[in-house]
């Protein structure tokens, strides 16, 4: 019993510790892109052929004889690379945490089931993730790749977070009764729904962001001007982009990234008016604390992200403002994920029960 | 103090039954959930597809939707009907077992009079369906499977034998024969070898789900086989059927009705399943039983899709 709590313990603290990292990493990353760094290294995984970052004039004048095409400027190669250094810690915790996993499921001393399927999973897409961003080097950050390696990210983090509740709700309530009445019952699929929504509103925000739509439109609430009458969904939501040397600041005409930004602004009202009435009718029902405080912290992060979505445009795009958006969106999907777990039901049904 | 109690107590039922009263369409509208909970969805979805598999195999080719329609129709509506009558006979225990405790019959969300009523509605409903338009044989099997499972599982079986689910299995066997009788009009061999393996895969299923359960199960009185016999033989009874699951899902391949594809898809899932019961019999932990209950579903599901994609793909001359 009590080498078994010590593994949960190990396995808790692993997983608690990538949450952490994959968090820095995510911020890391937007940090790279806000910051024009994506292709601060032309090369990939090093850096004009070093591990770290030419930095001596004769290391310089030997990358850029190497790399003609994309002069160094060190600031921007270092955000790629710790970028890139951080991720690859990252990857090999969870790595870690995957074969730990594995040695519990298999091990027969162990009490516990433990989960074996998501880690393998996590480990799965954080190979893909690394995949996605080389692409982004190599493909000089074609939008989907942006987007994707964004959601990669993302779906990363919300994995790891899965598993963490997992882990940490092993032995308590195993036997118990299911702590949601018939009332809250219907809300465990609104906040799936709620799940999927966000999602798409993440991903739109990817796709502003990877389109350098952010500063397209530049007033409240909609767009500037006739913006209707811009509209131009034709090419806007195109996935393949056409060939192009480079994608950095964009190829869109000015009139499809205001299509893209409005997409995103309208898919923020979307989500903001579904996900605070979510919160609100949970809060409502609730009769556990424990339920009633994640649709407090919902309700919050809501605010909070509307308010730096708003900042963005009121202040033109603040570096710390613009991560922030990102983190706290990463952020409230951990929220949502909180209540959808808490809300989660006792599926098991059979005919002869 | 009793007095005082009662005062205060009192006013409580009125309060509840007020609203459940009286029967009435918009009382179902207002409370759909809970007329959707007591037919047991997820079940009722599973038992369509194997009718449906029933009906794809009866016949090459594809299917005549003038028949293919009301027969999932009539037999979706009877098995929710059978649900649903037993979620009103298990009202009582359902109340006291802690995992039933917040359906909607013991918490009092619909009254019994009007699950009842719907009940009989919607089995009426499916058995005119079938009756008009499918045929008199396959309306007379739905409701002899709604019969079976209804009252002699739930009303005597189950609180009379261990051997319960074992006998009261062939009622929740039988969609895939009816699936078949709405096309052909008559009982076939093949379509009793369907039967048969769902026959033969309910005791794993259900006695997985029984372990997991066994205090609630001991609480109430009900003989299920961990409650009389033990966990452990129930364990060893498990993996033994799962065996013979194995051996039962070859016939299909055997007698010639099905090709390479399903021989392979059931060997793989059966030897998943007869892994998770080694497992459980040998090295189970906190929550084997639960696992293997919940693949019991996966396994009888994907064995169903698999026998679709071969009859479709991999026809038999």
């Amino acid at each position: 019993m009590a080498e078994h709590s010590k593994n949960t313990q190990t396995l808790r603290r692993l997983v608690l510790t990538s949450l952490l990292l994959a968090i820095v990493v995510i911020g890391l990353g937007a940090y790279t892109r806000l910051t024009h760094a994506g292709l601060g290294c032309p090369d990939w995984p090093t850096c004009y052929g070093l591990i770290d970052v030419p930095e001596t004039s004769a290391q310089i004048s030997t990358a850029e004889k190497a790399f003609p095409q994309r002069p160094v400027e060190p600031a921007k190669a270092w955000n790629e690379m710790i970028h890139r250094y951080f991720a690859g810690s990252l990857g090999l915790l969870i790595a870690v945490i995957a074969l730990f996993s594995i040695k519990l499921r298999f091990s027969k001393s162990s009490k516990v089931r433990y989960p074996i399927f998501l880690p393998l999973c996590i480990l799965c897409i954080v190979i893909f993730q690394a995949a996605l961003g080389m692409w982004t080097v190599t493909l000089k950050l074609m939008p989907i790749v942006v987007m994707g390696h964004l959601l990669g990210g993302f779906t990363t983090l919300s994995l790891l977070f899965l598993l963490y509740l997992r882990i940490k709700g092993k032995g308590i309530n195993a036997q118990g009764a299911n702590l949601v009445n018939g009332q809250l019952k219907k809300y465990s699929n609104y906040a799936l729904l709620g799940i999927t929504i966000l999602t798409t509103q993440i991903a739109l925000g990817g796709w502003t962001s990877s389109n350098y739509a952010a500063m397209s439109c530049v007033e409240l609430p909609i767009c500037q001007g006739d913006w209707l009458s811009n509209l131009s969904f034709e090419q806007s939501f195109d996935l393949i982009p056409p060939a192009k040397e480079s994608y950095e600041f964009g190829y869109l005409a000015h009139n499809e990234r205001v299509t893209i930004h409005v997409t995103h602004r309208l898919g923020a009202i979307i989500t903001g008016v579904f996900l605070a009435w979510l919160a609100i009718m949970v809060f409502l029902k609730a009769r556990t604390h424990s339920i009633k405080n994640a649709a407090i912290v919902l309700m919050t992060l809501l605010v909070i992200q509307i308010s730096l979505g708003v900042s963005n445009i009121w202040f033109s795009l603040p570096l710390k403002v613009a991560v922030a958006h990102n983190l706290v969106a990463a952020c409230l999907m951990l929220s949502l994920i909180t209540l959808a777990y808490k809300l989660r039901k006792n599926s098991e049904e059979s005919l002869y029960e | 103090m009793s007095k005082a109690m009662n005062k205060t107590i009192a006013p409580m039922p009125s309060t509840i039954n007020a609203g459940h009263h009286h029967f009435s369409i918009s009382h179902i509208f207002s409370n759909w959930r809970a007329y959707y909970d007591i037919t047991k969805p997820k079940v009722v979805a599973l038992l369509v597809l194997t009718a449906l598999v029933g009906m794809s195999l009866s016949v090459p080719g594809g299917l005549p939707w003038q028949l293919l329609l009301p027969a999932m129709l009539g037999i979706a509506l009877l098995s929710s009907a059978a649900a649903a009558i037993n979620h009103i006979v298990d009202e009582k225990i359902d109340t006291v077992m802690g995992r039933t405790h917040n359906r909607p019959l013991p918490e009092g969300r619909i009254s019994v009079t009007n699950a009842i009523i719907f009940a009989t509605s919607i089995a009426l409903l499916g058995f005119i369906i079938l009756y008009a338009l499918v045929n008199p044989l396959t309306a007379l099997l739905t409701l002899g499977g709604l019969v079976g499972y209804s009252f002699v599982y739930t009303m005597y079986l189950k609180r009379a034998t261990p051997q319960n689910i074992t006998i009261g299995g062939l009622a929740g066997a039988i969609p895939p024969l009816l699936g078949w009788t709405a096309m052909t009009n008559e009982v076939a061999p093949n379509a009793l070898l369907l039967v048969l393996i769902i026959f033969t895969w309910t005791p794993p299923h259900f006695w997985a789900l029984a372990i997991h359960r066994k205090n609630d199960y001991a609480k109430v009185n009900i003989p299920m086989l961990p409650v009389t016999h033990g966990v452990s033989f129930t364990k060893t009874q498990i993996l033994l059927y799962t065996v013979l699951l194995f051996v039962v899902c070859l016939l299909p391949y055997l007698v010639g009705m099905s090709n390479w594809l399903y021989l392979l898809g059931a060997c793989s899932l059966n030897l998943i399943f007869i892994g998770y019961a080694w497992q459980l019999k040998f090295h189970a932990k906190e929550e084997t039983a639960m696992a293997t209950f919940k693949f019991s579903i996966v396994h009888l599901m994907l064995l169903f899709i698999i026998l679709l994609f071969d009859h479709y793909w991999l026809p038999m001359g």
